[in-house]
């Protein structure tokens, strides 16, 4: 249980753009407490990365937070200046990116980035405070020191995300946002760097939020989590509850389409069709047109968007509770 | 089978067509390319309009002809007496009498009955523009406006002409240059060494010495020249970076020749930056004639460069404000329609590199 | 590495090698000689061209005349000057190369880093409205017609205002009793410039290491302070007090072309670094900079004017290497008899020894910066080491 750290609610955000404003991220709210993991899924585009630029107000020039409130440590994120919003960055919520790859500056050393960061919040550090943390900060990662004199071309892939764990790290954050930080490496490598998260964060008691469109990482991760479908969320609870009994027609079917290793063998159900495209905001239920079995309300787009109680802390979209 | 042949054909046609509008759509929002199409449309108008105006007989050759022809402006010059003494109220100094307008009476040696106060009736060369000369003559009864339609003339036909040669040759030695390595690369990067350590000025003095230079044959040189020196490096690094992209490597691998790989994946990947090369070689070969010009060692017979220098010998660059029609628009022709193509290489720009634009 | 210098280095005598015998030849393509004027002379001996030109053997045959000329250049014998006999090519370099060198080093500093910040500052304010304003203003300035552009601000300046002298690199009437010959005060300048550039370099490399930001700023500024009161001190007493009044002198007339320069050449490099830095600014590392809470300014100067530097910095060689070639037209309008005037009269009055002489001298020096560039770039980017190039 322990406090809330950080408490999003009604986070709105949209994109202008020249065919007219995009809605990313539509009525989210969500609640993080220290010490625990919460995931965010969904498949490709459903909003899940837009909510963690939100988050750290990193998003591109032409999006907008339109309303809504982003509360960290009860202080209010939204309407924060851009100089206000610099300290909170990295030493409140640090991020760890997708693309370790390019995440890094080519001509800079690993080390001198780091320690980047460090200076820029810790100003009275002195050379040797910050290398002996980057050094702890390896150790923990599983990272030779040797790494801080290397360029990022040196480093293989698996290297550089553990090394952008480091970074992560390296301003003892509150919240740290791991945006789908194994995507891009291969099985042996992502149960390497899943197994230094959940550790690091058994360590120093951190607050993660956890975004993938892979749900058996999610599964393994994450205490509580939601799901995501073309920026809303349909689903939200603790994991366990969700995947053992899912209440949403859209997370039904995303826990069916993947296979499973052991139990008996089944057939796949897919999901036909595309997510909604995002500009004009329709009414109803955006899902309705995918779901394989909606009640009549859904079907005539009747009813709103809105997230019901369906168990202790376990939230579903009042459309979709009733379908498939 | 003949019917999927020609449905393939129109496919591509349609494809090309749509890619053509949706590049027009893309350089119409730079606005610094669209302004660079003004100003270039504008002077190639100007180029144009001068023969219209001969055929269509708007124009009479003998008068408005900007080599041969030749106009005589009559004008009444007050006469006046030159004090012995300056400053006076109405003189600064001694070159400031006779102002415009004044002749002295003491060079009046032709009509020796003429007082002071009274009127000289004389041709004055270079006359001040007015509604038959747009921008006035210059010092031989030349038309300025038309001077500056044939300048127009020869920075297009002479910017053109050279870029494309120099790109064409720097292009295709790049490229072979990056894709072949090795013996070939040291051998090309050498042979543009040696281009490179010629200084251009001097090196073009010496060709127009020995060699007659006119405008056709200056836009080979300079494109020839342009075209061997130091653009093969930058268009190299380009080539470079396209060799290691991953079609390149599927190409080689289903078993394309390296000539087919050269021309059918490379160098069209490299035709972006090298159109881009293109509309800025122009700007410096326009800038390197008019140098050339003023420096009066072509054989063209009429430049913009050719008209300041004209000037310049005639004596009238330090005259200030007085004569400017005879500096002024050669001087800004040539400065604006460098920068117009420099604007449209800049519209380009943000049509070929999808990172610069803005969305 | 190593080997791949050696390597150059031999390519580089070889197209040397050839340089030489294509410009030899050329020059003598040139229809006429230096002492065609001598036949200009009504009262002139008859015999005494032939003479004149047997003096210089420029009656033999030009495939031998080559010969003789390429053996001697690596003999390091250039002959003497036809126009200026008998000083030999050398000298005359020695003479003007310092005043070319005065001029122009300045002018590519200054209009280097002025082309880069203003560049920094344009890719950073993309979409602004001042941006199409500037970008076009700078444009512009770079496809000004030099030579007339240079001509109106000396007439305007030099002439009108009367604020700057017209042309030339000192007041012959202050030089007359001066003890020294303008080549040594030029000499002293160059000096002076390069100590106190060196300096700044250094300060600036080695407060690379120091961890706290103010801190270092602190000192980078202190070394300044230490250079504005040291060249107070270096000029208003001891030695260089007596030559003080003829260096400022040439100073003064320094700051004209200097302004002209810069105006014509700055933008250049602000529009190269535009367009590079626009590029990075959409590199994921800047997203990542900013997640790290870095200020705006930070991020543009530390990421990507870093990135971007790479470019500017191999076309700002190549600038160099064009120096003297630059020159031409300018020490040309303003009467700075500096190494391009050189270039260009010798060729004029087919002065051959000297002509080749500077040519050979620009032909070098174009070939080490071509190297230059090439090791500087591989050593900006690390991700490009050179291992066996051609």
């Amino acid at each position: 249980m322990g406090k809330e750290v950080l408490v999003v609610n009604k986070l709105n955000m949209h994109y202008e753009t020249l065919d007219g404003p995009v809605a990313a991220v539509k009525d989210v709210s969500f609640v993080l407490n220290e010490g625990e993991s919460f995931g965010l899924v969904g498949e490709s585009g459903c909003g899940k990365t837009s909510v963690a630029m939100s988050l750290l107000q990193l998003q591109a020039d032409n999006a907008k937070i339109s309303s809504g409130s982003i509360k960290l440590e009860g202080k209010e994120l939204v309407g924060m200046t851009e100089n206000e919003l610099r300290t909170v960055r990295w030493d409140g919520i640090s991020i760890v990116f997708q693309g370790a790859m390019n995440a890094w500056n080519p001509v800079a050393k690993i080390g001198e980035q780091i320690r980047e960061a460090i200076r820029e919040h810790r100003p009275d550090n002195t050379k040797e405070e910050n290398t002996k943390k980057i050094e702890e900060l390896f150790n923990i990662v599983g990272l030779d020191n040797s790494v801080m004199d290397r360029y990022p071309h040196e480093l293989s892939g698996g290297m550089k995300q553990r090394a952008i764990i480091a970074l992560a790290l390296s301003c003892d954050p509150k919240v740290v946002i791991a945006d789908e930080p194994t995507t891009a490496l291969d099985v042996v490598i992502q149960d390497q760097i899943l197994k230094e998260l959940k550790k690091v964060q058994d360590l120093l008691g951190l607050s993660l939020i956890y975004i993938s469109h892979d749900i058996a990482v999610i599964a393994e991760m994450t205490d509580n989590m939601a799901v995501m479908y073309a920026g809303s969320v349909v689903e939200m609870g603790p994991t366990a509850n969700i995947f053992s009994k899912p209440k949403h027609a859209y997370t039904r079917l995303l826990l069916e389409s993947t296979p499973s290793v052991v139990g008996e063998r089944k057939k796949l159900r897919s999901l036909d069709g595309e997510p909604p495209s995002l500009i004009n905001e329709k009414k109803g239920c955006s899902f309705s047109p995918r779901c394989p079995e909606p009640t009549k309300e859904c079907k005539n787009q009747e009813l709103d968007m809105k997230l019901v109680e369906v168990s202790k802390g376990h939230f579903a979209d009042q459309c979709c509770v009733n379908c498939g | 089978m003949s019917k999927k042949i020609t449905q393939q054909e129109e496919l591509q046609k349609q494809i090309r067509k749509d890619a053509l509008r949706k590049n027009w759509k893309l350089f119409s929002q730079s606005k610094l390319g669209m302004i660079g199409l003004y100003i270039v449309c504008f002077f190639l108008f100007l180029a144009l309009l001068q023969p219209f105006l001969f055929i269509t007989g708007i124009w009479n050759p003998a008068i408005y002809d900007p080599v041969v022809g030749y106009d005589q402006i009559k004008a009444e010059l007050l006469v006046i007496e030159c004090p012995k003494e300056y400053p006076t109220e109405k003189y600064e100094s001694y070159s400031d009498c006779p102002g415009p307008g004044e002749v002295n009476i003491k060079k009046l040696y032709m009509a020796p009955d003429l007082k002071v106060g009274e009127y000289y009736d004389t041709f004055i060369q270079p006359a001040p523009p007015s509604k038959t000369h747009l921008l006035g003559t210059d010092s031989l009864g030349r038309d300025i406006f038309s001077q500056i339609m044939e300048g127009s003339q020869v920075a297009f036909v002479l910017g053109l002409l050279s870029a494309t040669l120099g790109v064409g040759i720097s292009t295709i030695l790049g490229t072979i240059a990056a894709f072949f390595g090795g013996r070939v690369d040291a051998y090309l990067m050498r042979q543009s060494d040696l281009i490179l350590m010629l200084p251009s000025l001097p090196l073009l003095f010496i060709i127009s010495a020995f060699a007659e230079l006119k405008v056709w044959h200056l836009a080979v040189v300079l494109g020839v020249l342009g075209g061997l020196g130091g653009s093969v490096i930058t268009i190299k690094s380009q080539a470079l970076q396209v060799k290691v992209k991953p079609y390149v490597d599927s190409a080689r691998i289903t078993g394309g020749s390296k000539w087919q790989i050269l021309f059918q994946h490379i160098l069209p990947n490299v035709a972006p930056l090298a159109l881009l090369f293109m509309v800025f070689s122009v700007t410096g070969a326009i800038a390197s004639e008019s140098v050339l010009s003023f420096l009066g060692l072509l054989n063209i017979d009429m430049s913009w460069g050719i008209m300041i220098y004209l000037s310049q010998t005639d004596g009238f660059i330090f005259s200030g404000l007085d004569f400017w029609w005879l500096i002024l628009p050669a001087g800004l022709a040539v400065t604006f329609l460098a920068g117009g193509f420099y604007l449209v290489g800049r519209g380009l720009d943000e049509v070929f590199n999808p990172r610069l634009r803005k969305r | 590495m190593a080997e791949y210098i050696i390597r150059r280095t031999l390519q580089m005598i070889v197209v040397f090698f050839i340089f030489l015998v294509t410009s030899y030849l050329l020059f003598n393509a040139i229809p006429g000689n230096a002492f065609q004027n001598l036949l200009l002379n009504p009262e002139l001996p008859p015999d005494a061209y032939e003479r004149v030109l047997k003096t210089y053997g420029l009656d033999k045959p030009l495939m031998e005349r080559v010969q003789l000329y390429v053996v001697n250049f690596f003999k390091g014998d250039f002959g003497y000057s036809y126009k200026y006999f008998p000083k030999t090519p050398i000298e005359l370099i020695a003479e003007r190369l310092p005043r070319t060198l005065m001029l122009f080093a300045i002018v590519n500093i200054v209009a280097f880093y002025t082309g880069f910040l203003v560049g920094k500052i344009l890719a950073w304010k993309r979409g602004s409205k001042s941006e199409t304003w500037i970008t076009v203003t700078s444009v512009f300035s770079y496809t000004v017609f030099y030579p007339w552009f240079a001509l109106m601000m000396l007439w305007f300046f030099g002439y009108k205002m009367g604020w700057f002298p017209i042309g030339k690199f000192l007041y012959p009437e202050k030089w007359y009793d001066a003890p020294w010959d303008s080549d040594v005060i030029f000499v002293l300048m160059i000096k002076f410039t390069a100590i106190i550039s060196l300096f700044q370099f250094i300060a600036y490399l080695l407060t690379r290491g120091i961890e706290s930001l103010t801190q270092r700023r602190n000192i980078r500024f202190g070394s300044l302070l230490v250079i504005f009161i040291s060249s107070y001190i270096f000029w208003n007493y001891g030695d260089a007090l007596t030559k003080k009044p003829y260096a400022a002198d040439i100073a003064y007339h320094m700051i004209l072309p200097v302004i002209v320069v810069t105006i014509v050449a700055f933008a250049g490099t602000a529009l190269l670094t535009r367009t590079t830095m626009v590029e990075v600014i959409k590199e994921d590392y800047i997203l990542t900079a900013r997640a790290k809470g870095l200020s705006q300014k930070r991020i543009r100067d530390r990421h990507a004017a870093r990135t971007a530097l790479l470019p500017v910095v191999t076309s700002f060689i190549f600038t160099i290497v064009t120096i003297i070639d630059g020159s031409v037209l300018t020490e040309t309008i303003f009467s700075w008899p500096g190494m391009g005037q050189l270039l260009l009269q010798s060729v004029l009055e087919e002065d051959i020894p000297v002509a080749m002489a500077t040519f050979s001298f620009v032909g070098v020096f174009a070939l080490i910066a071509h190297l230059v560039a090439d090791i500087s770039y591989s050593y900006l980017d690390p991700r490009i080491r050179i291992k066996s190039q051609g």
